[in-house]
Parts: structure tokens; C-alpha cells; sequence
């Protein structure tokens, strides 16, 4: 009895703690008072915890597709199925114009570039409600959340990118030094698809409508972009209106990037360059005012 | 001496019910808003109802002392965690804290249940805010402490519930904090994973953390602080030494309702009005000897009349452990109608239970429908022994009869 009972005591070398305290002086200080400032982004706070970041990063990837038997081929069916009906529909069947490449490329640039905007805006927007048992019990800071599922699906974008591009030697297309430009392009989409997320997650941990409305807000903004269709058969005389929807200048930037051919519209570009911008500042200083009653309501 | 804690006049208001519960779509929200544009009188709107967790909550905590936080429930005690590990905002006031925190308000919030345990190490280490190098060197340390062994590559979600928790509070208790803040979360795990997780406790008091620990559990209050906090009605009631605090406490607990009990299960004809212990003599006291008889005493008011009622009264241990309960339906005790006022008294066996503290409470349900009429928690006693440590002994203790062979 007794020699089991010390059996649990245990040596200091196993927990860990070997070193008295040091001196409170040198202590960190963290201040708590109610909040109203209009604009307070605490970086530094973002950084302590860029490990958290990292993790949750890690944690999305190796849990979306375990315990699935195709694994990370997933990443690949998606698309590629997507592209497969496309072409079939709207290539063959509405034989729609697509200033000469073949159907296949054509749709598959701009379906790589929306996969990855669509994945993080659903993933994001649902992301703060999906940790919400994290929220409530933990603290950190919360723009970690939307972060880190804004990051994670650029895997599924590579992986999806280099099919594209087997795709394209299938057809004998080679990309030139245009390529490099989906790398600024990304950037873009990532910014505009994070400025999305920091005002749709704060409104869903509010009110849940976001969750219903979001699937069916992705679908109708496929279709007012340029993916199955090329923007050259939007009428001229409102094409200026159609080009206030961002991801326009994006996917042909991207389209323009992996295929070549007619480089977007100047207008365009600017469109989607400052809507990425505003929406990210405007998203920041919301999210920041909105967080700090998360815990209280999710 | 700079305070480890410092808190200045804190408060924290909620919304209440219609609109939280009313106004949780953005519909309603906007149509809310719509009658508030059209009407432009506040009248018009239905006023927002508030009430406030914690108001004017001040005091100071040192460096290396350990603070326990009791109350009843709703009084505000998790709030005040809350507020101090930053996961709500304070509403007013002012919180000051020096040094690393460590808030543990759950064990394992944060594990995934798909990945294997070396990776929750990870993920959970670095949500309470270790790096990785750090969590990398503690690793070892953190499987040992867990007793986990090879289920380490194991996906969480194949652990049993015991595994689950140990693993959890094992990457907790190597994050080392400056100031630790607890919430009920030494009572978690087998007896034996319990004591070791005190004894972590203990280390790392000696090590001179700070430590504030929210609890229902005196017993685990009483060894660990010197000082308690008493948090009653969102303010603080009582600040000092533990004895006197915990006498407070249970003279306020008398005759509360127990942490299960929701008042929406019955309606209020029926109330439990008082609950007393004597010996078998019929003499008031707190203090039995092991193997001494009990007489618990209930008295009653009951404005409608009750069938067939079930009258239970259990004993629950310091440390919330439940030991035992009896129940007129199990002994097949004969039930009278009860009406008007009146009392009940249970004698008990002799009492076999270890040397600890004890608290009874009584319930009563409707024999048919099994609602609750009413349950309270009701006086509390200690049992003597010079020899039956709980530690040791565990819940109760019998003669057994030994025979040696050979």
C-alpha cells in the first residue's frame, strides 16, 4: 500500500520545475481594462503567439482528409470533376467562346484560383463558430482563427495548380515567365478572401443566418465571374459594372498568368487591388471591436 | 511588494434573455432595427434588460500566494476567471496581471479528436501559449507525467475518457506560469491522478507561483490556500483567511440548492425547510466518531399533497466525491402522503465512512413522473478516526476477516 502511494510522488526532474521564480521585476505585464478604441491592432500579441498559427495550420491539413480513403486525392477530384463537367456543358454542349485556348484550360485556371477563394471564405467565415468551445475557455488572440484558414487551403491550391499545369502539357501548352504573376494574384485573393472572412465571421458568431447564406452567396458569385465564361461576353456597355465584383480582375490575372492570351483589364485589376485592401483594413478594425465579446455570445 | 494580480474595481454586465434569445437572427435583428428607425422613441423598444456578473470587484494578490475563489453557483466566480484570463472583456475596471499566465478553465478544450496524441501535445501546448521549442523539450517529460505510454501515436478519439484527461492536464502542468488559474480542474481523473496532479500543484507553490483556484471543493481550497475569496452575488463577500471564509461559505450554502438542481423542473409547492443532524440521542452535533449512528432531520412544507413521494439523502465527500444515498424507494421504506408541514428523519447505520469532511443533502421527487420537488443541500459533518485516512483507506472502511495459509 504504502510503497504504491510513493510510487506517485514524484521527482522534481519530472515535471520540470527545477528553478525558483526569478525577480517580479522582470516580469511581462499584461494590462486588461475595457476597450474603446476605434483602432487597436495588437501585433505584438499576433506574434507571441505565430506558433499557434503554425499549429493550426498543420492541425487543418492533417485532419481534413484522414481517415478518408483517397486522402489528399481529394484535393484533386474536386477540381478536376469540376473542370470534367464544365467542359462538358458549357464547352461542348454551349461550345461558349474562350478567345482560342482549349475548354479544359480555360475553365481549370479560373476553377483553381476560385477553389482556393471559395475554401477560404467558407472555412474562415465558419471558422470562429466551428472553435467555438476554444473561444469560450481559452484565450488567444482571435484573429489567429480566421488566419490560419485562410492559409491552409493554398495546400490544396498547389496541389491543384501543378495538376493544372500536367493538364496544360497534356494539351502541349507551356506556360512562360507569365507565371510568376499568380503569385502577386494569390496574394490578392488571399487578402480579399481574409477582408471577406474578418466581417462574415464576427456577423456569424452573432447571427448563424451567415452560415446559411454563405454556400449559396459562393455559388452566385461564381457565376458573376469569369469561370465558365469568358468576360469578353459581358456587353460592353456594362462591363464596368461587372467588373466592380473583385475576383473579375483576379481570375483573368490568374487566367492570364497560367494561360497567356489577352492580359486583364486595367480596371479591373484596380478594382480587385483596392476592394482586397479596403475590405482587409475595414475587416481588421471590425474584427478587433467585435472580438472582445466573443466569448460572451458565441 | 508589487502585487502578482491586481484587480481594480472590475464589473461585468450581460444582456439578458428577450434579446439574446429573440434576437439571434440577423431577421429579427433587422427588423428590430427597422421598428427603431420607424418609431425613433426609445419607449417603443423593448427595454434591454441587464444584470451584472461581477460589480465592484477589488483586491490584490502577491507574488507566491495562493488564493481560492468560492461561491455558489451563478455567483459569479467563473465570470471573475473569465475577466482575468482574458477571454471576456471587464465591462469596468481595471485588471493588472505580472508575469506569465497559465488559465486553466477546462482540461483538453483545443485536443482534436482525429490526431494522435503526440500531436494534441502540440496543438494544445501551443494554444496555452508554449512555443514550440519549449514544448519540443518537455516533451518527454509531458508522455512520463500522462502515463500514456505507446498509446502516444494513438488517435485521441480511441482514448478512454481517464487517458484523454491525464494527457491534457499533462501538457498544462508543464507550462510553468507565473500565475496559474485554476477552475475546478484538480477534480478531474482516478483518485491517484488526482493526488499526483495536487502534489504538481504543491511543487509548483513551492516554486513560488501564484495560484487562484475557483472551486466547489473546500477540501482541496483548504490545503492549497491560506486565503479565500468569497464571491457572492457578483461582489466580493469575504476576503482572508481560509477558516473563517469556509465558515461563512457553508453557513450560505445551508440550505442552497445543490449544483444539479434546475428550479424550471418544479413548481414551488413543496419546500424543504430546514435540515438538521443529531446522534442517535437526539443531540445536535457536527462531529461523529466512525461507526457512531446518525439522526438527519428534515423539515418540510408542502402546500399541495405528494403521493408516493421518494425521499433520498445522500453524502457527498469534501472533494464532491459522491459516496453513498439513501432512498426510501430503495429500502422499500413505507411512504406516507405528505401534506402540510411536517418532518422526516432517516437513522442511519453506523457510519463506516473514512475521517473527512461530509455534506448531506436531501431530495425529494414525485414517485410516477420522477421530477424533482425540491432537493437541498443541507448541514455538514465530519467523521473522527485517528487511523482512516481518506488517501489511504478510500471511501468507507469495514472489518474484513483475514486467514493466513500456507
Amino acid at each position: 500500500m504504502m510503497k504504491s502511494l510513493d510510487a506517485l510522488a514524484l521527482g522534481p526532474s519530472e515535471c520540470g520545475l527545477t528553478e525558483q521564480r526569478g525577480d517580479p521585476s522582470t516580469l511581462r505585464v499584461t494590462e486588461i481594462a475595457p476597450d474603446d478604441r476605434i483602432i487597436a491592432f495588437d501585433a505584438v500579441g499576433l506574434w507571441q503567439y505565430r506558433g499557434l498559427l503554425r499549429v493550426l495550420i498543420l492541425r487543418d491539413l492533417k485532419v481534413l482528409y484522414r481517415q478518408t480513403a483517397l486522402g489528399a486525392c481529394w484535393a484533386i477530384a474536386q477540381p478536376l470533376f469540376t473542370v470534367l463537367i464544365f467542359t462538358v456543358i458549357f464547352g461542348h454542349f454551349a461550345k461558349i467562346p474562350t478567345d482560342g485556348a482549349p475548354y479544359a484550360l480555360f475553365a481549370g485556371s479560373a476553377v483553381v484560383l476560385w477553389t482556393y477563394f471559395a475554401e477560404a471564405v467558407r472555412r474562415s467565415a465558419n471558422g470562429l463558430v466551428a472553435e467555438a468551445e476554444l473561444i469560450r475557455k481559452i484565450y488567444f488572440p482571435r484573429l489567429v482563427i480566421p488566419l490560419a484558414t485562410v492559409i491552409s487551403p493554398m495546400v490544396d491550391f498547389a496541389i491543384a495548380l501543378a495538376v493544372m499545369l500536367a493538364l496544360m502539357v497534356w494539351y502541349g501548352v507551356v506556360p512562360d515567365w507569365h507565371l510568376v504573376l499568380a503569385v502577386p494574384t494569390l496574394i490578392v485573393t488571399a487578402m480579399l478572401a481574409l477582408g471577406v472572412s474578418l466581417w462574415l465571421g464576427p456577423i456569424n458568431v452573432r447571427f448563424r443566418d451567415v452560415k446559411h447564406t454563405l454556400p449559396f452567396l459562393i455559388q452566385i458569385w461564381m457565376y458573376a465571374s469569369p469561370i465558365v465564361y469568358a468576360s469578353s461576353i459581358v456587353p460592353a456597355s456594362v462591363r464596368w459594372l461587372y467588373a466592380l465584383n473583385p475576383m473579375v480582375g483576379l481570375i483573368e490575372a490568374f487566367r492570364f498568368a497560367v494561360l497567356g492570351g489577352t492580359p486583364p483589364d486595367a480596371f479591373a485589376i484596380t478594382v480587385s487591388v483596392t476592394a482586397a485592401f479596403v475590405l482587409l483594413v475595414s475587416g481588421l478594425i471590425f474584427f478587433q471591436r467585435m472580438e472582445r465579446s466573443f466569448a460572451d455570445v458565441i | 511588494m508589487s502585487m502578482a494580480i491586481s484587480v481594480q474595481d472590475i464589473g461585468k454586465q450581460y444582456w439578458r434573455a428577450p434579446r439574446a434569445a429573440h434576437q439571434n437572427s440577423l431577421r429579427d435583428a433587422l427588423s428590430e432595427g427597422v421598428r427603431g428607425l420607424l418609431s425613433r422613441r426609445s419607449e417603443a423598444r423593448p427595454a434591454r434588460e441587464s444584470f451584472w456578473a461581477l460589480r465592484d470587484v477589488s483586491f490584490g494578490i502577491k507574488h507566491g500566494e495562493n488564493v481560492g475563489i468560492i461561491g455558489l453557483n451563478g455567483a459569479g466566480k467563473s465570470t471573475l476567471l473569465k475577466l482575468l484570463s482574458r477571454i471576456a472583456a471587464p465591462t469596468t475596471g481595471r485588471i493588472r496581471l505580472e508575469g506569465r499566465v497559465g488559465a486553466l478553465l477546462e482540461v483538453g478544450t483545443g485536443f482534436h479528436r482525429e490526431l494522435t496524441g503526440r500531436e494534441n501535445i502540440f496543438l494544445y501546448g501551443s494554444i496555452l501559449g508554449m512555443g514550440r521549442q519549449e514544448i519540443a523539450d518537455k516533451f518527454d517529460a509531458i508522455v512520463a507525467f500522462s502515463e500514456i505510454g505507446d498509446f502516444i501515436d494513438t488517435p485521441v478519439k480511441r482514448y478512454s475518457s481517464g487517458m484523454y484527461v491525464r494527457l491534457a492536464f499533462s501538457v498544462a502542468a508543464h507550462l510553468e506560469p507565473d500565475i496559474l488559474l485554476l477552475d475546478e480542474v484538480l477534480a478531474v481523473g482516478d483518485y491517484a491522478f488526482q493526488r499526483k496532479c495536487m502534489d504538481f500543484a504543491h511543487r509548483l507553490q513551492a516554486s513560488g507561483a501564484t495560484i487562484l483556484i475557483v472551486s466547489h471543493n473546500m477540501f482541496s481550497v483548504k490545503t492549497m490556500c491560506k486565503r479565500v475569496i468569497y464571491i457572492k452575488n457578483g461582489t466580493v463577500a469575504y476576503d482572508g483567511p481560509v477558516d473563517a471564509g469556509l465558515k461563512i461559505y457553508e453557513q450560505d450554502s445551508y440550505l442552497s440548492h445543490p449544483s444539479w438542481y434546475r428550479p424550471e423542473q418544479s413548481s414551488q409547492d413543496f419546500r424543504i425547510t430546514g435540515v438538521e443532524i443529531v446522534d442517535a440521542a437526539g443531540e445536535g452535533k457536527t462531529v461523529f466518531s466512525h461507526g457512531e449512528r446518525m439522526r438527519i432531520r428534515m423539515r418540510y412544507a408542502a402546500d399541495l399533497p405528494i403521493h408516493d413521494a421518494n425521499v433520498s439523502c445522500s453524502f457527498t465527500r469534501a472533494d464532491e466525491t459522491h459516496c453513498c444515498t439513501f432512498s426510501t424507494l430503495l429500502d422499500a421504506a413505507p411512504v406516507p402522503v405528505i401534506t402540510g408541514t411536517g418532518t422526516i428523519e432517516l437513522l442511519t447505520p453506523p457510519l463506516r465512512l473514512t475521517a473527512d469532511d461530509y455534506r448531506v443533502s436531501i431530495s425529494v421527487r414525485r414517485k410516477g413522473f420522477d421530477t424533482i420537488a425540491d432537493a437541498k443541500i443541507g448541514a455538514r459533518f465530519h467523521v473522527q478516526h485517528p487511523d482512516l485516512d481518506p488517501y489511504i483507506f478510500g471511501i468507507f472502511h469495514e472489518e474484513g476477516h483475514w486467514t493466513f495459509g500456507r
